[in-house]
C-alpha cells in the first residue's frame, strides 16, 4: 500500500501514433506548472522517433513514428504504448522534485472599442459598467496560457474577472479580422486568423499572433502569463507596420 | 519536368505526409487524406514518401506537360487520360512534351494523387510541403491551386528515379509494363472502418455502442479536410460530463452535444472538447479519405494492440514495395 500521495498520473492510448498523459481533472494553476515542468523534462530528453507534445488543460499528448519506437533498442515495451508509456512513467520519476519552469510576461498592445471591439459596449451594458470601467477591468489582470488550440497560435487563457465574464453572441460572425480580442464566458483570447467565431468582441492588437515565418509561429504558448495594455488608434496604426 | 494546371477540379492542393512538429501550436497536421495513395504514387517513381503530391478532388481537372514529365498516381478520384489515351495507375508514366492531361469519372472514390519524378518544388513551410489553407502556409502560396499555376518538379531527383525515366523516356506516351497495386494491402470490404475504443468510450449508452459498431453511418455534405460528419442512429450520452478540450488527432470521432459523430480528418483542429467515442485504426484512414458525401460506412471494433500491429505490417509492405522497385532499378 501506498502511504503517501502520488500526483495524478495517468497515460491512456489516443491513436498508434500518440499518447495523452491525464495530469488530473480540473482547470488549476498547480496542474498547469506540473505539465510545463514535465513537458519542459520531455523536450530536453525526447524519446527516439518523437514528434512533438500538445499541452492542454489536464493533459499532455505526446506524438510519434511509431516505427522508430518500435525499432528502438532503448526503450522497454511489448508494444510501442507500452514503450512510450515507460519511457514517459520513467521521466515523471525523474521529474518528482518538480522544477519551476519560469513563465514569461508577454504584454499584449489593444486598441479597445471602436471598429476594433465592435461588442464593448454591449459587454459594458450587460455588466452596467462603463466601457473604459471594461477596459480596465480588462488590462488589470495577468492571464496564464492553458493552452493553444482552435486555430494555429489561439491561446486560451484564464484568469479574468467575473465582472466581465459574458456569454458568447447567441449567432456568431462569419468572420473576425485577426487579432481580435474577445471574451466567452470566463476566458479571454486573441483570434489569430480571421476566422467565424462567436467570443464578445472588445479590442483588436495589431501584433501578429501567428507567423509562420517566425521560429515560434505562436506568439504566445501554454504557461505564458499575459498582461493586456490600452493603446489608441494611432498607436495601433504605428504598430502595425 | 514542369506542368501547367489548365483547370483545378474542385479542389487541388499540394500535400505530402503532414506537419508533426507544431501541434503544440495548433498548427494541425493536414497532409494527404489518402495517405498510402499519396506514398504509393511516389514510392513506383522512386520518390521519397514524403515527396509533394497534388491532391485532386474527384474528376474534371486538366493540366498540360510543359516538358516531357514522368509522373504516376494513384487514388480513387478520377481516372487519367493523355489524349485519350487511359493512363494506368501506380506506375510510372512518361509523358511528352505538350500533352494534355484529363481527370475523367470512373472510380468509385474521391482522390487522386499525382507524383512527379523528385516531387513538386514547393517551399518547404514547418516541416512541410502540404497546403493549409485556412493558415494560408504551405504548397502554393498557401492556398489551393488556381488555372494558370505552373508546377515544377524538385531539380534533385534519385539515382532510381533517374534510371526509371531512362527506360520509359521515348516520343510518345509510355508506362511501365509492371505496377505497385495499393488494393493488396487494403481489406476487400473498403466499407468497413476499423476503430479502437476511444477514451471516452463508456460515457456513451450501451444501445448506442451497440448502434455503433452494427449500423450504418452516412457521411454527410459538410464533410471537407477537416472532418466527415456521420449521419445514422443518434449517439446517446450516459455520463454528462464535460470535457475539458485536450489533444484530437485524425482518426478520432467525436460524439457532438446533439449526438452527431465527426470523424476528424487531415486538417482538423489539434484539440477539441466533445467526448471520443473511439480512433479510427491509421490503416482504414486512406479509405476514410476516399469517402464522398452520401457513402455509407459501417464500425467495427478492435484493440489497440492490433491497430499498432496493422500499423507496423503496413509499414513493413510499404518497405517490401520500395525495394521491390530499388532493387529493379540499381
Amino acid at each position: 500500500m501506498q502511504t503517501r500521495a502520488e500526483p495524478y498520473f495517468k497515460i491512456y492510448s489516443l491513436s498508434e501514433s500518440a499518447v495523452t498523459i491525464e495530469f488530473g481533472n480540473e482547470i488549476s494553476e498547480d496542474i498547469l506548472q506540473r505539465i510545463s515542468s514535465f513537458n519542459k523534462r520531455l523536450l530536453e530528453q525526447s524519446l527516439p522517433g518523437f514528434y512533438s507534445s500538445v499541452p492542454a488543460y489536464t493533459t499532455l499528448s505526446v506524438f510519434f513514428d511509431p516505427s522508430q519506437v518500435a525499432a528502438s533498442n532503448t526503450l522497454t515495451g511489448a508494444d510501442c504504448f507500452e514503450k512510450v508509456s515507460q519511457y514517459l512513467t520513467s521521466l515523471k520519476d525523474k521529474v518528482q522534485d518538480s522544477l519551476t519552469v519560469a513563465a514569461p510576461m508577454i504584454t499584449i498592445p489593444v486598441c479597445y472599442g471602436g471598429g476594433f471591439g465592435m461588442d464593448l459596449d454591449e459587454v459594458a451594458e450587460i455588466h452596467q459598467l462603463t466601457a473604459q470601467q471594461v477596459i480596465d477591468i480588462h488590462t488589470k489582470n495577468v492571464y496564464k496560457v492553458y493552452m493553444i488550440g482552435f486555430v494555429p497560435g489561439f491561446a486560451y487563457m484564464g484568469g479574468m474577472y467575473e465582472q466581465i465574464a459574458t456569454p458568447r453572441k447567441a449567432t456568431p460572425r462569419k468572420t473576425i479580422p485577426a487579432g481580435s480580442v474577445g471574451i466567452a464566458g470566463k476566458q479571454t483570447g486573441i483570434y489569430p486568423l480571421a476566422t467565424p467565431g462567436g467570443w464578445q468582441i472588445i479590442g483588436r492588437t495589431p501584433l501578429k499572433m501567428f507567423d509562420a515565418g517566425r521560429e515560434q509561429p505562436s506568439l504566445l504558448k501554454a504557461g505564458d502569463n499575459v498582461v493586456f495594455k490600452a493603446i489608441g488608434s494611432e498607436e495601433f496604426e504605428y504598430l502595425s507596420h | 519536368m514542369r506542368i501547367s494546371i489548365i483547370k483545378p477540379g474542385i479542389m487541388a492542393t499540394i500535400q505530402d505526409m503532414g506537419r508533426n512538429a507544431y501541434l503544440s501550436q495548433a498548427v494541425p497536421i493536414s497532409g494527404a487524406m489518402d495517405m498510402l495513395s499519396a506514398r504509393i504514387a511516389n514510392i513506383c517513381l522512386g520518390n521519397d514518401d514524403n515527396a509533394a503530391v497534388i491532391e485532386f478532388t474527384y474528376a474534371g481537372a486538366e493540366f498540360g506537360a510543359a516538358t516531357d514529365v514522368m509522373l504516376s498516381y494513384a487514388g480513387s478520384g478520377a481516372v487519367l487520360k493523355c489524349d485519350d489515351k487511359i493512363l494506368p495507375a501506380e506506375r510510372p508514366v512518361f509523358i511528352p512534351k505538350g500533352s494534355s492531361i484529363k481527370l475523367m469519372n470512373g472510380q468509385a472514390g474521391s482522390r487522386t494523387y499525382v507524383a512527379v519524378a523528385g516531387g513538386w518544388d514547393v517551399p518547404m513551410v514547418l516541416g512541410s510541403r502540404g497546403t493549409y489553407i485556412a493558415a494560408g502556409i504551405g504548397g502554393v502560396d498557401g492556398r489551393a491551386l488556381l488555372p494558370g499555376d505552373i508546377l515544377s518538379s524538385c531539380v534533385d531527383i534519385s539515382t532510381i528515379s533517374q534510371r526509371i525515366f531512362n527506360s520509359l523516356r521515348v516520343d510518345a506516351t509510355h508506362h511501365a509494363g509492371w505496377s505497385l497495386r495499393s488494393d493488396t494491402l487494403l481489406p476487400d470490404n473498403r466499407k468497413m472502418i476499423r476503430v479502437v475504443p476511444g477514451p471516452e468510450f463508456t460515457w456513451f449508452e450501451g444501445n448506442s455502442l451497440i448502434d455503433f459498431l452494427s449500423t450504418p453511418y452516412t457521411l454527410s455534405l459538410q464533410s471537407n479536410r477537416m472532418g466527415c460528419h456521420l449521419e445514422g442512429a443518434k449517439i446517446g450520452h450516459l455520463v454528462k460530463k464535460e470535457l475539458l478540450s485536450t489533444a484530437v488527432t485524425p482518426g478520432t470521432i467525436q460524439v457532438t452535444g446533439g449526438g452527431g459523430m465527426i470523424l476528424l480528418m487531415a486538417d482538423c483542429q489539434t484539440t477539441g472538447g466533445y467526448p471520443r467515442i473511439a480512433q479510427v485504426a491509421a490503416v482504414d484512414m486512406p479509405l476514410c479519405g476516399q469517402l464522398k458525401p452520401g457513402d455509407s460506412i459501417y464500425f467495427t471494433g478492435i484493440s489497440r494492440r492490433e491497430a499498432e500491429m496493422l500499423y507496423i505490417e503496413r509499414e513493413n509492405n510499404l518497405d517490401t514495395l520500395r525495394h521491390a522497385v530499388k532493387h529493379k532499378f540499381l
